[in-house]
C-alpha cells in the first residue's frame, strides 16, 4: 500500500471560525478509511479542500506518485486526475434518465468537441450495464433519476462515482436515509470498491462503520483527534468525551 | 476504422429523428409553409400574399432562428442571456455595410460614366464615401469600411464579429464564475453599451441613421422586390431549418445531457470532471454566431438597421418569446417567437380593428404591450412550461 493522498498542515478559516486547524491526514491505495466526528468537526470542509471547492489558508495537499499539488488545480481537473466525490445530499441530475446520468460520468474525454461527437461504444454500453447491475438499478435505466427512491438515488450517485473510475472515492454519508437492507448493500459496494482503490467514507452511524471493518480517523474541531481501528478509537478517552459520550 | 466511421453516421442520424420525432415534424411543417407562401406570393405565385407580408413572414423566420439559439443558451444551458440581440444586430450591420457600399458604388459609377474621362478608383471611392457619410457630416470612408465592397469579407464578418465578441465577453464573464441574475445584468449592459456606442455619429456606422436601403440587392437592382422578397424568404426558411437540425443534434446527445446538467447543478458537473466554463463559452459563442446569421438575413428584408434595434428591450423580448413558447424544447421557441412577433405586428401595425366598448375605446397600439406583459406574468405563474407544455399535456392524455 502506497500513499495516494497526503494532506499536511492544512488550515482554513471562515469569517473568523477555524473550520480546519492544522489538519494532517493521509490515505493509501488501496485502502478503506472511515472518517467520523461530531457536527462542525470539519469533515465536509476537508472534502471541499481535497476536491478544490475550498482553498485553504495554509498547508499542502499532495497527490500520487508524481506529487502533484492539488491546490493548484481546478475542480474539474481534480476530478479528471482521479478523485470522485459523493455528496451528503444525493445529487443526481433528476431531469435525466439513469442511463444518461451514468453515461455522463463514464470515463471518457471531457472536452466539448469530443462530447459533441460522442456515441456509446460497445465498451461504454457494457460498462453502463455492469454498473447498473452493481448498484441494483438494471431495471431502472430508462427511468428519470428524479423518480427514484432516496436510497436508489444514493446508489446512482455511487454508480456515477464508480463510472468515473477514480483512484480515490470521497463518500459523504452514503447510508443517510437508507433502510437496513440498503445499508448492507451499500457496505458491500464500498468494500468491493476499496479492493482496488482508496475509499474515504464520512459517516455518523457507528453500526455502519463497524461493518466496514476498516481504519477510522476521528476529527474534532478541524484536526485529527485519534486514528486506528474502531475498537482502538472508541476506547480513547478524549474521543469518548467529545463524541461518543454525548 | 474508416469503415466503421462511415457506417456510424447514418445510424446516428436515424437516432436523432427517433429520439426527437418533433424534428421531422418541424421540418415537414417548415417545408409546407415555405411551399404555401411561395405559391401564394406575388413574385412566384398567384399573388394572394402581398410582398410586404412575404417580408414580414421571412423576418419572422429569422426571429424564430434567434429564438431557438436563445432556447439552447437559456432553456438548455441555463444562461439567461439578455444580450443576444446585440449579436443579431452585428450580423445585420456586417451585411448591411456591403449592401450599402456596393449599391452606392453602382449608382456612382453609372452617374460618372456620362463624363468624358472615365473616373479613377479613388474618385469612385471618395464619391461613395461622401454619398454614404454626408448624413453624419463626413466624407471620408471609415477604416472599418475598407473591405465593405467585398461580399466574401463582409459575410465572414457576419460570423466573426458576433462570434469574437461572444468569445471575449463570455470568457471574461464565465471564468469569473458570474452566474444567474448577475450574468443577465452583464449581458444587458453589453447590449446597452453597444447600442449607445453605435448611436454616436463618429463610429463609422452612421450613428442613429443606421444603414438603410438594404432591401436593394447590388447586382439585382432591376429585379422587383416581389421576387427578391421570396428569395430571402427561402433563404430564411433554409437557415431556420439548418439551424434547427444543428441545435437538435447539439442538444440530443451527451453534449445536451451535459449542458442540461450544468443548468441544473453546475457545481456537481465540475466534480464529474467537466470544464463547465468551457461548455458555457462554447454554447454562448455558437448561439451568438447563429444569431448573427439570423440578423444578416433579417435586415435585408427589413430594409433598415439602426442602433435602436439592439436596445436592451429587444433581447428581453427574445427571452419573453422563449418563455411563452416553452423553454427547453426547440419548437417551443419557434412557436413563441412566431406567435408573439406576428401578433405584435398585427396589433401595432394597425391591422387589428380597435374595439369600441361604448365607455372606452381599446386601441391596440396602446394596449398590446400591457397584454404582452400580463400574458408573460400569467404564463410564468400558471404555465411555467409555456405553450409547448400543452403538447406534453395532450400527448399524455392520448
Amino acid at each position: 500500500m502506497t500513499t495516494l493522498l497526503e494532506v499536511s498542515g492544512v488550515s482554513v478559516t471562515f469569517d473568523g471560525f477555524r473550520a480546519i486547524n492544522n489538519l494532517s491526514i493521509a490515505i493509501g491505495e488501496p485502502e478503506l478509511r472511515a472518517v467520523i466526528g461530531p457536527n462542525g468537526a470539519g469533515k465536509t470542509t476537508f472534502m471541499d479542500i481535497v476536491t478544490g471547492k475550498t482553498r485553504p489558508d495554509e498547508g499542502r495537499v499532495i497527490w500520487g506518485e508524481r506529487s502533484i499539488d492539488l491546490l493548484k488545480l481546478s475542480e474539474s481537473d481534480i476530478a479528471k486526475i482521479g478523485i470522485g466525490r459523493k455528496f451528503q445530499k444525493p445529487t443526481v441530475f433528476e431531469e435525466q434518465s439513469v442511463r444518461d446520468n451514468l453515461a455522463m460520468a463514464l470515463k471518457n474525454k471531457r472536452g466539448p468537441l469530443s462530447v459533441l461527437t460522442w456515441s456509446a461504444t460497445e465498451h461504454d454500453k457494457t460498462r453502463i450495464l455492469e454498473l447498473a447491475a452493481e448498484i441494483g438499478l438494471s431495471e431502472h435505466l430508462t427511468r428519470r433519476a428524479g423518480d427514484l427512491s432516496h436510497g436508489q438515488k444514493q446508489w446512482l450517485e455511487i454508480g456515477m462515482l464508480l463510472a468515473q473510475d477514480p483512484r480515490l472515492l470521497l463518500v459523504d454519508e452514503p447510508a443517510a436515509g437508507m433502510t437496513p437492507a440498503e445499508r448492507e448493500h451499500t457496505t458491500d459496494l464500498l468494500k468491493r470498491a476499496a479492493r482496488t482503490r482508496a475509499v474515504m467514507v464520512i459517516e455518523h452511524d457507528m453500526e455502519f462503520i463497524r461493518r466496514l471493518e476498516c481504519r477510522v480517523t476521528v476529527l474534532h474541531e478541524g484536526s485529527v483527534l485519534a486514528e486506528g481501528s474502531l475498537d482502538h478509537v472508541t476506547r480513547n478517552s478524549q474521543v469518548i468525551d467529545v463524541y461518543l459520550g454525548r | 476504422m474508416e469503415m466503421s466511421r462511415t457506417t456510424a453516421a447514418p445510424v446516428k442520424r436515424r437516432r436523432l429523428f427517433q429520439n426527437n420525432p418533433s424534428v421531422l415534424w418541424f421540418m415537414g411543417q417548415l417545408g409546407l409553409f415555405t411551399l404555401g407562401v411561395t405559391i401564394l406570393s406575388e413574385g412566384f405565385g398567384i399573388g394572394v400574399i402581398s410582398t410586404n407580408l412575404v417580408k414580414i413572414l421571412g423576418m419572422t423566420l429569422c426571429l424564430c432562428l434567434i429564438a431557438i439559439a436563445m432556447d439552447v443558451v437559456w432553456g438548455y444551458c441555463g444562461i439567461l442571456s439578455l444580450g443576444h440581440f446585440a449579436f443579431f444586430g452585428l450580423g445585420g450591420y456586417a451585411i448591411g455595410m456591403w449592401l450599402m457600399y456596393a449599391r452606392t458604388e453602382i449608382v456612382i459609377r453609372e452617374s460618372l460614366a456620362g463624363g468624358t474621362i472615365p473616373p479613377t478608383e479613388r474618385e469612385v471611392s471618395e464619391a461613395v464615401a461622401s454619398q454614404i457619410f454626408s448624413v453624419v457630416g463626413s466624407n471620408e470612408l471609415p477604416l472599418i469600411w475598407t473591405f465593405a465592397g467585398s461580399l466574401p469579407f463582409q459575410l465572414a464578418m457576419v460570423v466573426l464579429v458576433p462570434g469574437l465578441l461572444a468569445l471575449i465577453f463570455g470568457w471574461l464573464a464565465f471564468r469569473s464564475r458570474v452566474t444567474g441574475v448577475y450574468l443577465s445584468i452583464l449581458t444587458q449592459a453589453m447590449t446597452l453599451a453597444l447600442s449607445l456606442y453605435l448611436f454616436q455619429n463618429d463610429t463609422g456606422l452612421r450613428g442613429n441613421n443606421g444603414l438603410s436601403g438594404l432591401q436593394n440587392i447590388p447586382g439585382f437592382l432591376h429585379v422587383p422586390q416581389s421576387v427578391i422578397s421570396v428569395w430571402f424568404f427561402w433563404a430564411s426558411a433554409f437557415a431556420l431549418g439548418a439551424g434547427y437540425l444543428l441545435f437538435a443534434w447539439v442538444v440530443s446527445g451527451k453534449f445536451g445531457s451535459v449542458i442540461r446538467a450544468i443548468r441544473d447543478n453546475e457545481a456537481r458537473v465540475r466534480f464529474l470532471g467537466y470544464n463547465v466554463e468551457g461548455y458555457k463559452l462554447f454554447v454562448f459563442t455558437l448561439t451568438a454566431v447563429i444569431s448573427g446569421i439570423a440578423g444578416a438575413l433579417y435586415y435585408p428584408q427589413a430594409g433598415i438597421i439602426n442602433p435602436s434595434e439592439i436596445a436592451p428591450i429587444a433581447s428581453i423580448y427574445l427571452a419573453v418569446w422563449v418563455a411563452i413558447g416553452g423553454r427547453g424544447r426547440l419548437y417551443g421557441a419557434v412557436i413563441g417567437a412566431a406567435s408573439v412577433s406576428l401578433l405584435s405586428s398585427w396589433l401595432t401595425g394597425g391591422g387589428a380593428p380597435n374595439i369600441d366598448l361604448g365607455f372606452y375605446r381599446i386601441i391596440w397600439t396602446d394596449w398590446w404591450l400591457v397584454m404582452l406583459g400580463l400574458g408573460f406574468v400569467l404564463i410564468t405563474l400558471f404555465f411555467p412550461k409555456g405553450i409547448g407544455g400543452l403538447f406534453d399535456y395532450l400527448v399524455r392524455k392520448q
